[in-house]
C-alpha cells in the first residue's frame, strides 16, 4: 500500500469521474432506448427503419471504434461548422467526457432500445383493456399500468445494461478522459507497478459493480413480490 | 305506449377484421334493468359484439348508441361513456402489480375522482358484497381463479356503472368455482342491474335471463325468452347448438 502513496486522491477523483460517467450515461441510455423502442414500435415505416439501422451499427461496433470516431468526428465537424463563422479558427475540442459518454450511451442505449420494446410488448393485454374498460384515459393507462408493468419485465436485462455501462467508463481513457485507468497508466508510468495499479482499477470497479448488482436485486425483488407464486 | 328509451342501441352493427366478417346487422335494443344472455358457438362474434358496446373493438357498419351518445370515432369523450359501462372478462384481467383494495381503488380515483377514503370504503363495500373482505391487501397471484373474478366483478361495481358487460366470466374457472361467481351474478340481476353475459351456463340463463340470444357466425339467428328459447326453439342451428351444450 505504501506503493499508492500520492496516488490516492488521483484514484479518488478518477472514481468520481466513473460515477459522474455512469450517472449521465445512464440517464442517456434510458432516453435512447426509449426513443428506439417508440420508433421501432411506431406504425411508420421510415422510423422503424432508422431505429433498425441505429441498433445494428451500434450493436455491431466495437465499442471502442465508436468511442474514437464519435470523438474525432464530432470534433472535425464542429470544427467545420465553427470555421463557417469564423475562419481562424483552428481545431475545436470537444470534451471526452461527452463524447465518451454519449459514445457508451449509445452503444448501450440500442440494447436497452430492444429491452423496452420487448417489455411493451410482454405486458398482458387483458390488463390495458380492463383499465380502458373502467374508462381510464390513454396516459393514465400508460403510467398505472403499462409502466409498472414494463418495468418489471424490463428489470433483469436493464440490470446489464448498467453492468455494461459501467464496465464501458473504462473504454474511455483512450481519449483522454482522467478515470481511474487513465489514473492507473500515469501512476504506471512513474512508479513502473503495472499489476498492482490495474489491481486497484479493478477492485474499484468491483466495487461500482457490486453496488449495481445489489441495487437491482432488490429491485428485482420489490418487483416480483407481487408476482410470486401463492 | 311509449317503450323506454333504450340504455344501450345496435342498428344494423357490423364489423370486420381485415376481409373476415365477424359481425353482420346486428340489430338489439337493451333497456334498462334488461338481463341478456348471449349464446353461441366459438367464433360466432359474441366477444365481438359486447366489445363493441365499450368500443374496445370499433364496428365498421351501423350505429351503436349508448344512452344518447353514438360511439364514433369523432366521439368527444369515450372515457365518460366507458366508466358507465363495467365488464368482467374470461381471464379476470386484474392489474397484478396492485393489492386487490388497490385494483379497486385505482379507477374510482382516476376516473370518478373519489376521494381516497371513500373509495376505500366504497371499495370495502363491494368486497363484502363478493364475500371476500379478508383478501383486500393481498396480489391477484395469491388468489383463487373464482376469488380473482369476483375481484373482477367487484372492481367494475365500484365505477357504479348503469350496464354489466360479461365475456364469459365462468369459462376459464375450475369447475368447482363457477358456482361461487355465478351466486354474485345472480344477486347482482336479482338486484335490477342491467346485463348482459356471454355464457355457456344455461341454468344461470333460465333463472335470471329476461332474454336469450344466440348467435351463430357473426348474426342473431334467434331472440327469446329462456322459456320459448329452450322449450321451442325456432331455428336449425339453435337447436343443434343446444342439443349440444345440453348433452354435457
Ligand atoms: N382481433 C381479431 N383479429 C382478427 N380476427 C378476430 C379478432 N377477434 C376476433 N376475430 C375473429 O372474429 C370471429 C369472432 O370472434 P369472437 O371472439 O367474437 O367469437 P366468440 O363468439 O366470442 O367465440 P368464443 O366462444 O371462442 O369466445 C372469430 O372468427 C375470430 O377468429
Ligand atoms: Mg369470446
Amino acid at each position: 500500500m505504501e506503493l499508492l502513496s500520492g496516488w490516492w486522491d488521483d484514484f479518488f477523483w478518477g472514481s468520481v469521474v466513473v460515477a459522474q460517467v455512469f450517472l449521465a450515461s445512464l440517464v442517456l441510455m434510458v432516453i435512447f432506448g426509449l426513443i428506439g423502442a417508440a420508433a421501432k414500435l411506431s406504425g411508420n415505416r421510415i422510423v422503424q427503419k432508422i431505429a433498425n439501422g441505429y441498433t445494428v451499427v451500434f450493436r455491431g461496433t466495437p465499442e471502442i471504434l465508436v468511442i474514437l470516431l464519435l470523438y474525432f468526428g464530432s470534433a472535425i465537424t464542429l470544427t467545420w461548422i465553427s470555421r463557417l463563422f469564423n475562419p481562424d479558427i483552428k481545431f475545436v475540442d470537444v470534451p471526452p467526457f461527452w463524447a465518451g459518454t454519449v459514445a457508451i450511451a449509445l452503444i448501450v442505449g440500442s440494447y436497452a432500445t430492444e429491452t423496452f420494446r420487448g417489455a411493451f410488448l410482454g405486458v398482458r393485454p387483458g390488463s390495458i383493456e380492463a383499465a380502458k374498460a373502467l374508462g381510464m384515459s390513454g396516459l393514465q393507462v400508460f403510467f398505472y399500468i403499462r409502466i409498472p408493468e414494463m418495468w418489471r419485465l424490463a428489470l433483469p436485462p436493464f440490470g446489464n445494461h448498467m453492468l455494461s455501462l459501467i464496465k464501458d467508463t473504462a473504454l474511455i481513457s483512450i481519449i483522454g478522459l482522467n478515470e481511474t485507468l487513465f489514473v492507473a497508466k500515469q501512476a504506471i508510468g512513474t512508479t513502473g507497478k503495472p499489476f498492482t495499479m490495474y489491481i486497484v482499477v479493478g477492485l474499484i470497479y468491483l466495487g461500482f459493480s457490486t453496488v449495481i448488482t445489489l441495487t437491482v436485486m432488490a429491485l428485482e425483488r420489490y418487483g416480483n413480490h407481487t408476482v410470486r407464486a401463492r | 305506449m311509449i317503450s323506454p328509451q333504450p340504455l344501450i342501441r345496435m342498428q344494423n352493427v357490423g364489423k370486420h377484421f381485415g376481409t373476415f366478417q365477424a359481425l353482420k346487422g346486428i340489430n338489439l335494443d337493451v333497456i334498462k334493468g334488461e338481463r341478456i344472455v348471449v349464446c353461441g358457438p366459438s367464433g360466432s362474434g359474441k366477444s365481438t359484439m359486447i366489445r363493441c358496446i365499450n368500443r374496445l373493438e370499433k364496428h365498421d357498419e351501423g350505429r351503436i348508441l349508448i344512452g344518447d351518445t353514438e360511439l364514433t370515432d369523432q366521439i368527444k369523450d369515450l372515457n365518460a361513456v366507458r366508466r358507465e359501462i363495467g365488464m368482467v372478462f374470461q381471464s379476470f384481467n386484474l392489474f397484478p402489480h396492485m393489492t386487490i383494495l388497490n385494483n379497486l381503488m385505482l379507477a374510482q380515483k382516476l376516473v370518478r375522482k373519489t376521494p381516497k377514503a371513500k373509495a376505500r370504503d366504497i371499495a370495502m363495500r363491494y368486497l363484502e358484497r363478493v364475500k371476500i373482505p379478508e383478501q383486500a391487501d393481498k396480489y391477484p397471484v395469491q388468489l383463487s381463479g373464482g376469488q380473482q373474478q369476483r375481484v373482477a366483478i367487484a372492481r367494475a361495481l365500484c365505477m357504479k356503472p348503469e350496464v354489466m358487460l360479461f365475456d364469459e366470466p365462468t369459462s376459464a374457472l375450475d369447475p368447482e368455482m363457477i358456482n361461487e361467481v355465478l351466486e354474485v351474478m345472480v344477486d347482482l340481476a336479482r338486484e335490477g342491474m342491467t346485463m348482459i353475459c356471454v355464457t355457456h351456463e344455461m341454468g344461470f340463463a333460465r333463472s335470471v335471463a329476461d332474454r336469450v340470444i344466440f348467435m351463430d357466425a357473426g348474426e342473431i339467428v334467434e331472440e327469446a325468452d329462456p322459456e320459448t328459447f329452450f322449450k321451442t326453439p325456432q331455428h336449425e342451428r339453435t337447436k343443434l347448438f343446444l342439443s349440444q351444450i345440453l348433452s354435457h
